[in-house]
């Protein structure tokens, strides 16, 4: 620095202008780390391993929590079809992590647990599984294969299937008189939360998800359940359409006529409701069983899946809401290993029993999702048991019923995550009452538009 | 340097009405202090539940369902003794580096004229004012090409010598007489030797108390460690909780919300208490510290 | 008075020949650390954001020139300006009220006959060091609407639920008043050191003249402090304009963006791997900061 040198000693007006000069002409020189490192592996679809007693080390990184403890008891069963490869399984802050390594290319792991949501946004930086997945194709729910396409590559191994079910409290709908099997539509599901509210007086007896990217989420079940989604094959948006003015006019009409909980999913306020009999109704994903088991207390043991109601006579009865599949990255070392110990795992028997049946984790298996390759979702050989503080009921089997329902046909845009502020904020100002449901198809998808997609 | 001799109570004359004012002011604070500690209260205390109980009822404390469930989970599944290891080096490191080397900035700044001397305090206020996510992604690129993601160096390095250290230094030092460094000025002690023998000496009381501010500084920090560190070992107590967090932060859509926010309040418990220990044994020379930025020259 | 140290020591006779190098050459030696590092760690990193800035770079395969068009992006972006809004807002709610606060509370804890002076002084400082994860958890708890422990109090006293963390109106309060919990300690603590600073023979002669206390904390505390609390104002402004771990944990950002601060969209940017809007809104942030506090840093910087 010329700072230290005795020798100049230029004044301080100087010395700011030789530091701005040179600063300029690093810039210009083009100082600084290189742009565009990383991820420049120029093959882009993983052949499909051909070694006959492959060996070495993979690094798999999961979602701290029970999850990871599940997947960690299964390498045990791994080893003993795979004895040579190590598995390095790792717990990690996933969204904090994945995108800053992959960057820089530096510690990479082979195998990531991600949400099928943010699949798309990273799909430049992961193999293409097209090959290795032929095989298996034609028995994964479609749904599935649809969320994690990007321009004809699949770029994710789907793991689990997330049919949404009507929740209801059973014994409630028993003292007011409803019967639960009859709502075979939302009309009749409004018909029902309307007798229930004229049983008990000050109940709001359907969930409206408040927090904006949950009620996204449930958005695009409902939409799943008519097929469709925010965004064609192309990538095009395509949320004005009937079907979304038909949900989006749906749900109004239940926060119209004071029909609803709004509430965060199982915030205080929520299970508050749900505990107290105001709030009978949950249109939700399999993994609303967890409440019952964990959150509810006054209500335990009344709550019961079945299907979704459907949009028309003789539609779909169940639509995908969330899910995961794992992904490896091409920066990798040992992206073909990783692939078998994903292959076991979804796809080999002693694999998807030990990932979702009875383990020291889920003593009565892991019952909120259900495996999305079809031969292991059979109706008839449940893999976790019935549900115990859900009166015994057996999920798997109304479960898998419905995930075979799912419509394909509806994939994922990358940028869905980045469209919470924009349509996940405009739910909520529906429900609030500011927007009407062509403001917010408007809006938007003006939004979005401008936003997201012009600047991919 | 001039000592307390007239505390301020001192100028107190007695009388019912002060006593009263004494009573009010003692209610006051009584009351202020038990808003500052009752959520953190809260946290403690409900590390003890089990983890259904604190999300079930949150605001119930059964003594007799107390368990210590939460922070055996925490200890078995959490690498939460090799993240407490990690903070310890990486606290000896940066705040060593930060204890030695901000004094001998300040030193600088505070008792010499030299040339540049605002722009290079123009570029300590700079970096006081970088907030830090602005610098998160090209500094991850730079310890890519330096080859030093993952690694201690990464994680000690950027910020080392901490701006705020330096200012408050600056201000600590210019309390110490001038008459005291030219007397060993003239004595023939070098200019380093001013600051070792002279300076550090007096000041010493500050570098407690930036002791103690940088400790809790370092060991609360969790932006930049959460990006650079990757493996276990690398990760840094705040690294470890907020992976933690994950779960639970954003959307409770996990199935062991209710277990990791138990794990969590139980991992926050024992990160809370060592810096809490270290506070209170350390109060009073912090406290000095704070007397010796101000010292009456 | 650095100044006439400077004039003395020129005066003073050489011992020997080195000294006088030494003591132009020592100051630089001084501050070569803080230099080095500053180098290395932020201006290098800097200049190659603002590199990143004329790019629409995301993180892979080549970076494309894009002019000033991400600087075109965010000024007429009704969410930049949003978080600019936001924490603007959020300055309003924390600074004023936690300067007074921390006055306050400083100037009790100030008295050293104060009983329990060690207590409390611990008792302030703790939020600070509890870490933001547990006190996340611990909002979201407290501040439920129907089943929080504010709102239990509050209907004691027949005032009907608050949607705290779940109302546009309410959600920047809330998290002001995290904020104000954690760092007013921390606060409390640099205005006790600008406390002992005052000389106390000022307090005994407005004593003799028989002016209250509440007269000698307007009349001489407040200004004696003047130069402490416009130190702690900068520092709080520029820990509320690069906030965004705090409403990150509690609100994500929401409800419809009122907690959104500039920081956090800031860090939206960068999670979304648009990492040149990252790069340029950066700096618009920088410029911003840095021309807050320009105004203080003329004050506070030492005369050359």
């Amino acid at each position: 620095m010329n700072l230290t040198s005795r020798q100049g000693r230029p004044g301080p007006r100087r010395l700011i202008a030789v530091g701005t000069a040179s600063a300029l002409a690093l810039v210009l020189a083009g100082c600084g780390p290189s742009i565009g490192a990383g991820g420049t592996a120029s093959k882009s679809v993983l052949a499909v391993p051909t070694d006959k007693s492959p060996r070495g080390t993979i690094t798999i990184w999961d979602r701290p929590g029970d999850l990871y403890k599940v997947f960690d008891a299964t390498i045990k069963e791994f080893n003993k079809k795979y004895p040579n490869i190590k598995v390095k399984h790792q717990a990690v802050n996933i969204d904090a992590k994945l995108q800053n390594t992959l960057i820089t290319g530096t510690g990479v792991p082979d195998g990531v647990f991600l949400d099928d949501a943010k699949v798309g946004g990273y799909s430049k930086y992961l193999w293409n599984l097209r090959d290795v997945l032929k095989p298996y194709k034609a028995d994964i729910a479609p749904q599935k294969i649809d969320v994690n396409t990007v321009k004809g590559g699949i770029y994710g191994v789907p793991f689990d299937l997330d049919p949404g079910l009507l929740f209801y409290n059973q014994t409630a709908l028993k003292n007011a008189g409803i019967n639960a099997s009859a709502i075979t539509s939302y009309d009749k599901l409004i018909a029902a939360a309307k007798k229930y509210q004229q049983f008990k007086p000050g109940s709001k007896p359907i969930h409206l998800e408040q927090s904006p990217f949950l009620g996204q989420l449930q958005l695009e079940m409902y939409a799943s359940q008519l097929g469709t989604s925010l965004a064609d094959n192309n990538g095009k948006l395509q949320l004005n359409s009937p079907e979304y003015t038909r949900i989006l006019t749906w749900l109004d009409s239940v926060q119209k006529q004071g029909l609803g909980t709004r509430a965060e999913y199982l915030s205080p306020s929520d299970v508050g409701a749900l505990d107290a009999r105001n709030e009978v109704f949950v249109p939700w994903a399999i993994w609303f069983t967890f409440a019952p088991q964990q959150q509810l207390k006054a209500t335990q043991g009344e709550w019961r899946a079945m299907p979704l109601p459907a949009w028309q006579a003789g539609g779909a009865r169940s639509g995908a809401m969330g899910g995961s599949s794992f992904v490896l990255p091409k920066n990798g070392k040992n992206s073909q290993l990783a692939w078998l110990f994903y292959e076991f795992l979804m796809y080999n028997k002693a694999g998807y029993s030990a990932v979702y049946g009875p383990n020291e984790v889920y003593p009565g298996g892991l019952n909120t999702s259900i495996p999305a390759y079809q031969p292991a979702a059979n109706p008839k050989r449940p893999l976790f048991q019935p549900i115990e503080s859900m009166g015994g009921q057996d999920v798997w089997a109304t479960a898998t019923a419905a995930g075979k329902q799912i419509p394909g046909g509806a994939p994922i845009p990358s940028w869905w995550a980045g469209a919470v502020p924009y349509l996940g904020n405009n739910i909520q100002k529906m429900l609030d009452g500011q927007l009407t449901p062509r403001q917010v198809i408007d809006q938007s998808s003006k939004d979005i538009q401008s936003n997201l997609i012009a600047r991919q | 340097m001039t000592t307390l001799a007239t505390s301020p109570a001192a100028r107190l004359p007695r009388g019912p009405r002060r006593r009263r004012a004494r009573i009010l002011r003692n209610a006051f604070l009584l009351l202020l202090t038990g808003l500052f500690l009752a959520p953190v209260g809260w946290a403690l205390l409900s590390a003890f539940k089990t983890p259904v109980d604190i999300i079930r009822d949150p605001l119930v404390f059964d003594p007799t369902g107390f368990t210590l469930e939460n922070f055996l989970r925490v200890l078995r599944d959490v690498p939460i003794a090799s993240g407490f290891l990690t903070t310890a080096i990486v606290l000896v490191l940066k705040g060593g580096m930060t204890l030695f080397f901000a004094p001998l900035a300040g030193f600088a700044f505070a008792k010499y004229e030299f040339r540049g001397k605002s722009v290079i305090f123009g570029a300590v206020l700079v970096t006081l004012m970088l907030p830090t996510i602005v610098l998160i992604i090209p500094l991850l690129l730079e310890m890519k090409e330096l080859g030093w993601v993952d690694t201690y160096q990464a994680l000690v390095l950027p910020g080392s010598v901490d701006a705020f250290a330096i200012f408050w230094m600056r201000q600590v030092i210019s309390a110490v007489p001038d008459e005291l460094l030219d007397a060993a000025r003239v004595d023939g002690c070098s200019e380093f030797g001013i600051f070792w023998r002279v300076v550090l000496p007096v000041i010493r009381p500050g570098v407690a108390g930036l002791g103690v501010l940088t400790i809790m500084n370092i060991y609360n920090d969790f932006v930049w460690p959460v990006v650079i560190a990757n493996s276990d070992r690398m990760a840094t107590l705040q690294v470890v909780l907020s992976t933690l967090a994950q779960n639970i932060t954003g959307n409770r859509i996990g199935a062991d919300y209710a277990t990791v926010t138990g794990e969590l309040l139980a991992a926050s418990s024992l990160a809370l208490v060592p810096l809490l220990v270290l506070f209170i044994a350390l109060q009073k020379q912090f406290i000095a510290g704070i007397l010796a930025g101000s010292v009456k020259g | 008075m650095t100044m006439s140290t400077t004039l003395r020591a020129r005066a003073l006779p050489r011992a020997r020949k080195g000294i006088f190098l030494t003591r132009t050459l020592a100051p630089y030696l001084f501050v070569l650390p803080f230099v080095a590092v500053f180098v290395a760690f932020s201006v290098y990193p800097l200049l190659f954001t603002l590199r990143l800035s004329f790019t629409n770079w995301r993180g892979i395969g080549p970076a494309e020139w894009v002019g000033l068009g991400n600087y075109s992006y965010l000024l007429t972006n009704a969410g930049f300006w949003q978080g600019l809004a936001n924490s603007g807002a959020l300055w309003l709610l924390i600074v004023p009220a936690q300067m007074v606060l921390a006055v306050i509370v400083a100037v009790l804890l100030n008295d050293m006959k104060l009983r329990l002076r060690g207590f409390y002084r611990v008792a302030f400082i703790v939020p600070f060091v509890t870490p933001l994860v547990a006190i996340a958890q611990i909002w979201i708890v407290l501040f439920d609407q129907n089943y929080g422990a504010i709102n239990s109090v509050l209907g004691l006293i027949g005032i009907p639920p608050i949607g705290w963390l779940t109302t546009s109106a309410w959600a920047k309060p809330t998290l002001a008043l995290l904020f104000l919990w954690k760092t007013t300690g921390f606060i409390v603590i640099i205005l006790l050191s600008g406390l002992q600073a005052i000389d106390d023979t000022l307090y005994e002669a407005a004593d003799l003249d028989g002016a209250s206390r509440s007269r000698q904390l307007w009349s001489i505390t407040v200004p004696l402090l003047r130069r402490t609390l416009l130190f702690s104002v900068v520092l709080q402004t520029l820990a509320v304009f690069q906030m965004f771990a705090e409403p990150f944990v509690v609100t994500q950002g929401g409800p419809y963006g009122s907690t959104t601060t500039a920081g956090l969209y800031l860090y939206d940017n960068i999670t979304r791997a648009d990492l040149g809007t990252g790069a340029a809104n950066s700096f618009l942030l920088v410029i911003l900061v840095l021309a807050l506090s320009l105004g203080f840093v003329r004050l506070l910087r030492p005369k050359d």
